[in-house]
């Protein structure tokens, strides 16, 4: 099923595209709740746009949490967000500096 | 990939907002809920874990997330729609349609069940809707009635369901209860034009408020109005839609043409809504002239039609208008006598004759529905059965009960669908093949379709019926704890199965009981329309071709025309080669006609008004030769028996029973008043004939009156032809020639044999036993399928128990014998309930059956007898097979 271009999901592969990661964080980038931002990573991760990994257990286990997962743009994922950007070309700046969160701990 | 949830390391407490998740964590299907639950818990301990950093307030924190949270509801709900029920549902379908294909004959014996159980029964409640349960087409059709003369004692032969134009007039002014009261009667008309041969249509007349009383507004033109009635008046009509369309062109230019009605010049002043069929095919409507006969007070010949004022009860109306007839039979005792009237639904009028018949069948459907449903449910019963132990090991695998009952549902409402569209076309085969067998004596088959009511009905009766048996399975799950006994049992199921066994037995045991109230009530129909067909009809038809005549009163007003008309026709048609005999007469056998009354000179004087009744039927001499009605004492009528000579009158059987018990008839006298000027008033008895079946074939001998034609002449009768039967039909051009060479404006309807007529005479009787036949044969079918499952599967479950007494040494036939003995007693306590059944029904079925006792012990006993045996065939296959069991196999199988 093709993932329908809206605004939203331009923000959050744009998001993505700008190496936010986790999904928290892309709620944090783009301000978009999350009951939106949610069922968008799914699509598109059925769709082949983006694919998740889930952080190494022992990362997270040294920070005293459960690991998290996290979301990254395919090549597919790349082209899209170029047709989409030139859709929503106003995303880029929707998308303000990026919050301050550091990429966090590798992929294992 | 995925991680376990409770991989948070311990001590600290879970995240706010988690509890949020994990409420909503059901709705996410299950392959996808681990994985689910573990990346909110990350998120939300993350960002905790990172709030405490940055120092943010605790209570700030909790409403973030939990705010948060609150989107993992929509997160849930979207992955339940996009992975979830459907891709469930997909997958169930899939199992369920292969798990189907497995059992082929399971399946289709079901769906066969389904198609011929909901199918016949959706074409059977089409044709009872469409005639019984459907209002009239309308408004408000529950105010519409009809107003019933009654006797007040019981006498129905002196009180015709008619009201005369005077009463009419009296209810309409005495009653309160209606808004109105309208009055019609129906007659035939001739219709003569330019270039057109003559004919005869159906018209009503009525009183002009008639059609308005019924909510009727013609399409164009006008209604007929006050004063269209008066006997100075133009003459107008009222045409139906369909006579506008094929006669006057069906253009705005039809009004103000000008048609001949029984030599009358017409103008058409409107036409009639299309779908106006309640009137049967009347195709004009007349203004009642109130002439001289119609200002008799006796003459009860109009039907009275009146719409109740609102909120009015029809038995208020009731009481309202037998105060009126009371008063009306004490004012008027020479001709109101015992007379009073009922107000009935005007539906229940046009419908009455065909109730009784309709409503057996429809009993009789729902009996077949109700013997698929009992078979379905034994069917699947047993299904569930044997399919405990691979829902056992489902269990055991991990399978909740939910997934299975989400399965077992799934597959009996594919099945049932199925054999409902299965259904959708037995209903729509069945229902034209109905009304394409309907007798023409059905009121308002043609308003019948498979419509939206019934499809909803069988809708619903598919869905209801996949539900039910979905459940039944679940419902033998929750016994106990099916997972351990099934397989510890091994497959034998010999503990949760005693139970179904026995469910399954009533079932079947139900199912003979209904087939053989069915068969019983076949076997009397067929019976009673065999002696129908077999009886003496009291004439020979063979070789007698009938026509019917109506010469217009408007040119033959005096009884010698008529006289000489008939008299020229007679000896003309006699001359034509081929021709053996031909006679005039007043209607044929098989037609009711209409009574009149009379004194029997040297009896007892009557009260005025109980004079007794007798059928009037104007012969010609040689009739009686001509239909094969043997003369069984004195004389026919003769030549001689003319205008001004002393009457002459034949009577039959039925009138020297009821008169003259000691049989010396001929030479009596008998008196009635005299229609014509120069027309007897005392009639002498010279014949007597045997009875002819004027009710139908087959019906008891009604008292009738031969009068000389000469001396009662109608313009309306009938000419009956005598030939070879081979050259019979090879006749009617002549026929119609010999008419118009003595009269070109005379319009010859269709000719027909009394064999035809006969055929008519019985198509109902007929059509009845046929369907009824058909039910109990798909009913007794349906029970034979039923006692063969119960064995089969008796037999399966206990092959492993069977093959040990076959290698313990116990002789085939002793295996045989005791399956076929199991089958045997499952019968004839089906049998035995059903023969009780048959004798509490047999009064309703008495309604349709002439001349067969329903009680009969020699027809009860062997329908019992045959049922039995073919539950002895269907037993006797699963036995055969039983004691085919190889005892090694059998073992190994343990």
């Amino acid at each position: 099923m093709p993932v329908r271009l809206t605004r939203p999901t331009t923000l959050v592969l744009f998001a993505l595209s700008r190496g936010v990661r986790h999904g928290f964080d892309v709620l944090d980038a783009t301000g978009l709740p999350s009951g939106t931002v949610y069922p968008i990573l799914r699509r598109c991760e059925d769709a082949g746009l983006v694919r998740s990994r889930w952080e190494s257990v022992r990362v997270a286990r040294d920070e005293g949490r459960p690991p998290r997962r996290y979301y990254e743009l395919t090549g597919a994922g790349a082209d899209t967000l170029r047709a989409a950007l030139e859709r929503y070309p106003d995303a880029r700046a929707a998308l303000d500096a990026p919050v301050g969160v550091p990429p966090h701990p590798r992929p294992a | 990939m995925s991680h376990p949830v409770d991989a948070a390391p311990d001590g600290l407490p879970p995240p706010p907002g988690l509890a949020l998740v994990r409420l909503a964590a059901p709705l996410v299907p299950r392959d996808r809920r681990g994985d689910w639950l573990a990346e909110w818990a990350g998120e939300l301990a993350w960002a905790r874990d990172d709030a405490a950093r940055r120092g943010e307030p605790a209570a700030l924190t909790h409403l973030r997330l939990a705010w948060r949270a609150l989107g993992a509801l929509s997160d849930a709900l979207w992955l339940r729609r996009r992975h979830g029920a459907s891709d469930m549902l997909s997958l169930d379908v899939k199992y369920a349609a292969r798990s189907l294909r497995r059992r082929p004959g399971f399946t289709a014996v079901v769906v066969l069940t389904l198609a011929l159980g909901i199918g016949a029964t959706t074409a059977i409640f089409s044709v009872v809707n469409g005639i019984l349960l459907r209002p009239l087409a309308f408004p408000h059709p529950e105010q519409l009635v009809f107003l019933r003369g009654v006797p007040t004692d019981g006498d129905v032969e002196k009180v015709s369901p008619g009201t005369s134009y005077p009463d009419y007039l009296d209810y309409r002014a005495q009653t309160s209860s209606f808004s109105q009261l309208a009055a019609t009667r129906g007659l035939e008309v001739t219709l003569t034009a330019r270039g057109l041969e003559p004919s005869r249509v159906r018209a009503s007349l009525i009183t002009p408020n008639f059609l308005a009383t019924l909510g009727i507004t013609p399409v164009l033109g006008r209604d007929l109005v006050d004063g269209d009635d008066d006997p100075g008046a133009a003459a107008v009509t009222v045409v139906s839609h369909q006579f506008w369309q094929q006669r006057l062109g069906g253009t705005a230019a039809a009004l103000g043409r000008v048609v001949t009605i029984d030599g009358i010049p017409t103008t058409v002043v409107g036409v009639m809504p299309p779908d106006v069929r309640l009137l049967g095919d009347t195709q004009l409507w007349l203004p009642l002239t109130v002439g001289e006969l119609e200002l008799i007070r006796g003459k009860h010949t109009l039907s009275v039609v009146g719409r109740l004022k609102p909120g009015v009860t029809r038995a208020a109306a009731e009481a309202d208008a037998r105060a009126v007839a009371r008063r009306l039979e004490l004012a008027y005792p020479s001709d109101n006598v015992k007379r009073t009237v009922t107000v009935e639904p005007l539906r229940e009028t046009i419908v009455d004759d065909t109730r009784p018949a309709l409503l057996v069948l429809l009993g009789a459907v729902t009996m077949v529905l109700l013997v698929g449903c009992a078979n379905l449910a034994s069917l699947f019963l047993a299904r569930a059965s044997a399919r405990e132990r691979e829902t056992a090991v489902r269990t055991a695998l991990g399978a909740g009960r939910g997934r299975l009952v989400r399965q077992w549902l799934t597959e009996s409402l594919l099945l049932t669908l199925g054999g409902g569209a299965a259904g959708l076309l037995v209903a729509w085969g069945g229902m034209r093949a109905l009304l394409g067998a309907v007798p023409r004596t059905i009121p308002r088959a043609d308003e019948v379709a498979l419509d939206g009511p019934v499809l909803l009905f069988l809708l619903l009766v598919s869905v209801v019926v996949g539900l039910a048996f979905g459940v039944l399975p679940v419902l033998q799950l929750r016994r106990g704890d099916p997972s351990l006994t099934a397989l510890r049992d091994g497959g034998r199921g010999a503990t949760a199965a005693a139970g179904g066994r026995r469910l399954r037995q009533a079932l079947v045991v139900l199912e003979m009981a209904v087939a053989t109230v069915l068969v019983v009530g076949a076997v009397l129909l067929l019976g009673s329309f065999r002696r129908l067909v077999d009886a003496d009809p009291g004439f020979r038809p063979d070789g007698v071709a009938v026509m019917h005549l109506q010469l217009p009163a408007a040119r033959y007003d005096s009884t010698t025309k008529v006289v000489r008309f008939y008299e020229q026709l007679r000896d003309a048609v006699a001359a034509i080669p081929g021709v053996q005999d031909v006679a005039v007469s007043y209607e044929h056998p098989l037609s009711e006609g209409w009574t009149s009354s009379y004194v029997i000179e040297g009896q007892p004087q009557p009260r005025p008004g109980t004079e007794p009744e007798a059928r009037v039927r104007p012969v010609m001499p040689g009739y009686f030769r001509t239909m094969g009605v043997p003369l069984v004492a004195g004389r026919d009528i003769a030549e001689a028996d003319r205008m001004g000579a002393p009457g002459a009158v034949v009577v039959n059987e039925a009138f020297v029973r009821r008169h003259f018990p000691g049989g010396d008839a001929v030479g009596r006298r008998l008196h009635r008043m005299a229609w014509w000027p120069g027309q007897p008033e005392t009639w002498t008895i010279v014949g007597v004939v045997r009875d002819e079946p004027f009710e139908g074939l087959g019906s008891a001998g009604q008292p009738a009156t031969y009068f000389s034609f000469a001396q009662f002449p109608f313009n309306e009768m009938w000419l009956s032809v005598r030939a070879e039967p081979a050259v019979l039909a090879s006749l009617v051009p002549a026929l119609r020639e010999r008419v118009w060479r003595l009269d070109r404006d005379l319009p010859v309807e269709q000719v027909a044999t009394m064999r035809e007529l006969m055929g008519q005479s019985v198509a109902t009787p007929r059509f009845n036993a046929a369907l009824l036949a058909l039910f109990a044969l798909a009913a007794l079918l349906l029970a034979a399928v039923g006692v063969y499952g119960v064995l089969s599967y008796t037999v399966a479950q206990r092959t492993g128990e069977i093959g040990v007494r076959l290698a313990l040494g116990a002789g085939r036939g002793r295996v045989v014998r005791q399956v076929v003995g199991q089958g045997l007693a499952v019968a004839l306590a089906g049998v035995a309930l059903g023969v009780g059944g048959a004798l509490a029904l047999g009064r309703v079925l008495a309604s349709l059956v002439v001349g067969v006792s329903w009680r009969d012990p020699l027809l009860l006993g062997g329908v019992a007898a045959a049922l039995t045996a073919v539950a002895l065939v269907a037993a006797w296959l699963p036995a055969w097979r039983a004691s085919r069991i190889q005892p090694a196999v059998a073992l190994r199988g343990e």
